[in-house]
């Protein structure tokens, strides 16, 4: 808040800080560098889905104790590594949800000075009470021990491709053919992901162009039939939310999604889980992909965001107000502070991705 | 850090000083342009307005028109647009003038059917599927309003869920779908079914009541299922029959509502105003009330949703199957179809005012009117071109009618037509009704109208001789009866047309700023 950050330096000035003694034991701590006065504006884009956590107050507050003024603008990951129109406003950092976006972003000229992954989510599937209890019959879904339901995707996808109605999948509740909606793969990240995650399970290995030569149409077909894709993963999160069952019966997201959206009000939640609705379930692909979030650095400035962002304040509060995972997929703080059982401690099965041209390929393809 | 604690005293208190500062700030005014479904929400939007004390205006247009205003260079001329779907806001806003899209209400578009018509084709109680509707279209037993499919969100709908339950179970429609010759078929014979169209679901909803209460009522309507409680709400009263929800069980498309701020640079608390709207609106009390006008919300059980009326067959937490929507690219090739192809064709007359008081500007504006009508590559910008099976009869008036040319749709014989009505000048007195009564001869005469939608566009600047009792006399006579719309210009005397309009079930445009326009927008209901 531009406001409060006003305030701050004219609460500075009225008290007429700290004197040199003072000054010089503050000057070589980064996370007080904000009292010093040496206020650093940084501008750079980001992926909707850490928008929320930028904005929480006490995520905020930490930047600000750095001596950094964000000015962040939402764009889609592959776009602000490609996208000239983006580039050419000179970001002092990119945020986007993907390792490969590194890859990307260097092939496409741009100068990077650091790259570190800070914040780790899975693919999931969110789905809806009955299509689960549906898919536990058919054997598509299993609970594990702790009680996280995964999901059999390669068994859905081939029951997909096969035109396979819901009620033959177990579902009762829904009429027509079963179907899984992404976002769309040339413009969000989760898209994306899933694109890869598809190819590998279709192919039955990390894939190289000789997969994709064979796999392609496969792939092409599971993208084909979601029809309207959405061009982001927090506008698609929110039509499952307000579709329901019969509009949105299963999609793609990011696992921390739903836990914002419990966590943005929990008696909401609490009142969903008493109501008769369905309610919304999170499916676990086994195996899934992690989307990385790489902190890529272009100014020198952007270096102590890096280092805001890797604190374990910063970490800890990633997970229990946000549920994202740390840069190795494992949790800081408590597991059960986030939302209590709903996610499993450690993802088990995780593939990589494919490398980033057979993903510009792949895209290209599912996108045709 | 004793110094650091005060700091943070003193950090707090002005942060609390400058957002009470903040609090006071409340936008002035507010405008949002809206799909006339959302005209039953104006009074909850109203109620925040006067809370913050700001001066709320609305207009309500059709969805193309949301959609065109967009993708035009001026953009909307509004803080918000709420159309019916998001559909037409992935479809025309390439600049993404539009932000913070957020959904407020789903409303399936389904079919409402006559109770008595519903019984007599034996649909009560059981699972419609959309061969069905079909079959009762074919074997003449069952007519719809439907409104225009380019024009109007909730004819798109009901058109994409006819095309995808013509696909045979195909999860969506993708490229290539739609020169399936059967596809096709089936939809231009589904459409055959529509008898009265329009650009707008609020009117066409209007319609419907209007016709019940004069006792020529019509069989059934393409609407949104909370459109069709608020017509049952009002047929009630008149003690007329409910129109029967039919939800056809191979899947509708649902509507989504969606609310999005569009920053024309008026200042912070402009959007605060929009942000905070949107949280009124999901707060728990106004939810109950949005509820309450039959649209679904998210996780809307029996404890927020409105009441079941199992006499019509109205559950707002049963489940509908939702048609996946197709890609935007794919959407537009539908409307396209629908356009030139697949609707029922339309048999329309053009009452063209060529009297003295057109001479010079009007008289300019006229022709470049009818340029852009009956010039494909215009028209179809707009979604309004005309198709090879339409019939256009251009009768120039003054006060008599000059001479009569007609014409199909296809491309070379309305080339031909244009250079007609080029050929007119502006010259004598105004008789409107003399126009209008050829206007009706021609189209009774035709001999395939029957399969055609009928209407009477009578355009006109000043205050016409005569009177509408003999023609009106005539119009009765008339089955099918056919509406009558007006344009008006200039300074044309508005009553005429409206009582004209009035009578025959139609309305009067107002082509005084946009005479173009004006035309579009009557040819959305024909």
């Amino acid at each position: 808040m531009a406001i409060s950050r006003r305030a701050f330096g004219l609460g500075l000035l009225g008290l007429g800080v700290a004197g040199t003694g003072g000054y010089l034991a503050l000057r070589d701590r980064p996370e007080l560098q904000g009292l010093l006065g040496n206020r650093t504006e940084l501008f750079g884009f980001i992926g909707g889905e850490k928008e929320a956590f930028l904005a929480d107050p006490d995520v905020a507050r930490v930047v600000d104790g750095y001596g950094l003024e964000l000015d962040v603008r939402v764009a889609g990951s592959v776009e602000m590594v490609r996208e000239p129109a983006l580039l050419s406003q000179n970001p002092q950092f990119l945020w986007p949800s993907s390792s490969i976006m590194v890859d990307m972003a260097r092939q496409n000229g741009i100068k990077i000075r650091r790259d570190d992954v800070v914040l780790n989510s899975p693919i999931v599937v969110y789905t809806w009470g009955p299509v689960v209890a549906g898919l536990i019959k058919t054997g598509l879904v299993t609970s594990t021990m702790e009680g996280i339901q995964q999901l059999d995707l390669k068994a859905l996808l081939d029951a997909i491709l096969e035109g396979a109605d819901w009620s033959a999948l177990g579902v009762d509740a829904l009429y027509g053919r079963s179907r899984i909606v992404s976002t769309d793969p040339s413009r969000s990240n989760s898209g994306f992901m899933f694109a890869g995650l598809v190819l590998s399970l279709l192919s039955g290995d990390v894939p190289n162009a000789t997969a994709l030569t064979e796999f392609g149409d496969k792939a092409q077909a599971i993208f084909r039939n979601m029809g309207l894709k959405s061009s982001s993963s927090g506008k698609l999160f929110e039509q499952y939310l307000a579709g329901g069952l019969g509009a949105a019966p299963m999609i793609v997201g990011y696992e921390n999604q739903l836990v914002e959206w419990i966590l943005a009000d929990p008696q909401r939640w609490a009142r969903i889980q008493a109501s008769t609705s369905a309610h919304p379930a999170v499916l676990y692909p086994r195996p899934t992909v992690f989307s990385a979030h790489p902190l890529i650095t272009i100014d020198p400035a952007a270096d102590r965001l890096l280092e805001a962002l890797t604190t374990p304040k910063l970490q800890e509060l990633a997970w229990t107000r946000h549920g994202f995972r740390g840069p190795l997929g494992t949790v800081t703080g408590s597991v059960e502070s986030a939302v209590g059982g709903l996610l499993p401690a450690e993802i088990s099965s995780v593939l990589p991705m494919p490398a980033a041209d057979v993903m510009l390929s792949l895209v290209s393809k599912v996108s045709a | 850090m004793p110094v650091l604690r005060a700091l943070g005293v003193v950090v707090v208190a002005l942060a609390a000083l400058a957002l009470a500062a903040c609090d006071r700030e409340s936008a002035k005014s507010f405008s949002f342009v809206a799909g006339s479904e959302n005209t039953v929400l104006q009074p909850i939007v109203e109620a925040f307005c006067k809370q913050r004390n700001t001066t709320c205006t609305f207009s309500y247009e059709g969805s193309l028109d949301i959609g065109l205003a967009l993708q035009s260079a001026d953009g909307v001329a509004a803080d918000a647009v709420w159309p019916a779907s998001s559909v037409w806001i992935d479809l025309f806003d390439t600049g993404r003038k539009v932000k913070d899209l957020t959904s407020i209400a789903q409303m399936p578009v389904i079919l409402g059917v006559r109770k008595s018509k519903a019984e007599e084709l034996g649909w009560i109680g059981k699972d419609v599927l959309m061969a069905d509707i079909l079959a009762a279209v074919q074997q003449k037993r069952l007519s719809f309003l439907m409104t225009s499919a380019t024009q109007s969100n909730s004819g798109a709908s009901a058109y994409l869920a006819m095309l995808s339950s013509a696909l045979g179970g195909k999860t969506v429609i993708e490229p290539g779908d739609l020169d399936d010759s059967t596809v096709r078929g089936t939809v231009q014979a589904l459409l055959q079914g529509v008898t009265r169209s329009s650009g707008s679901s609020g009117w066409l909803a209007d319609l419907y009541v209007e016709a019940a209460k004069s006792g020529s009522g019509y069989d059934a309507m393409w609407n949104y299922e909370a459109v069709l409680k608020e017509t049952n709400d009002k047929l009630k009263p008149l003690n007329q029959e409910p129109l029967y929800a039919i939800y056809p069980a191979d899947g509708v498309a649902v509507a989504d509502s969606p609310l999005g701020f569009i920053d024309r640079g008026t200042g912070p608390e402009t959007e605060k105003f929009f942000t905070e709207l949107v949280a009124y609106l999901q707060s728990a009390e106004v939810q109950k009330q949005i509820a309450a006008t039959g649209r679904r919300l998210p996780f809307s059980s029996d404890a927020i949703a409105a009441t079941p009326e199992p006499d019509w067959n109205f559950d707002p937490t049963r489940i509908v199957t939702a048609i996946r929507l197709p890609e935007p690219a794919v959407i537009r090739q539908a409307l396209d179809l629908y356009q030139v192809a697949l609707r029922k064709p339309s048999l329309s007359a053009l009452c063209l005012d060529f009297s003295g008081s057109m001479q010079g500007e009007g008289e300019q504006q006229l022709q470049a009117a009818m340029r852009f009508l009956l010039t494909p590559e215009q028209a179809s910008q707009v979604l309004v071109q005309w198709s090879p099976e339409d019939r256009i009869i251009v009768l120039p008036f003054d006060g008599r009618v000059r001479s009569g040319f007609e014409a199909t749709g296809d491309a070379e014989a309305q080339a031909a037509l244009l250079a007609e009505v080029a050929n007119e000048q502006a010259d004598g007195g105004t008789d409107m009704y003399s126009c209008a009564a050829d206007a009706l001869t021609r189209i009774a005469a035709a001999p395939d109208r029957d399969d055609h939608l009928p209407a009477i566009l009578i355009l006109t600047d000043g205050r016409s001789e005569g009177d509408a009792l003999g023609f009106l006399e005539q119009w009765r006579r008339i089955e099918p009866h056919v509406p009558v719309f007006g344009i008006t210009f200039g300074d044309a005397d508005k009553t005429q047309l409206d009582t004209l309009a009035a009578a025959t079930s139609a309305r009067v445009f107002d082509g005084r700023g946009d005479l173009a326009g004006a035309f579009r927008a009557a040819r959305g209901y024909n």
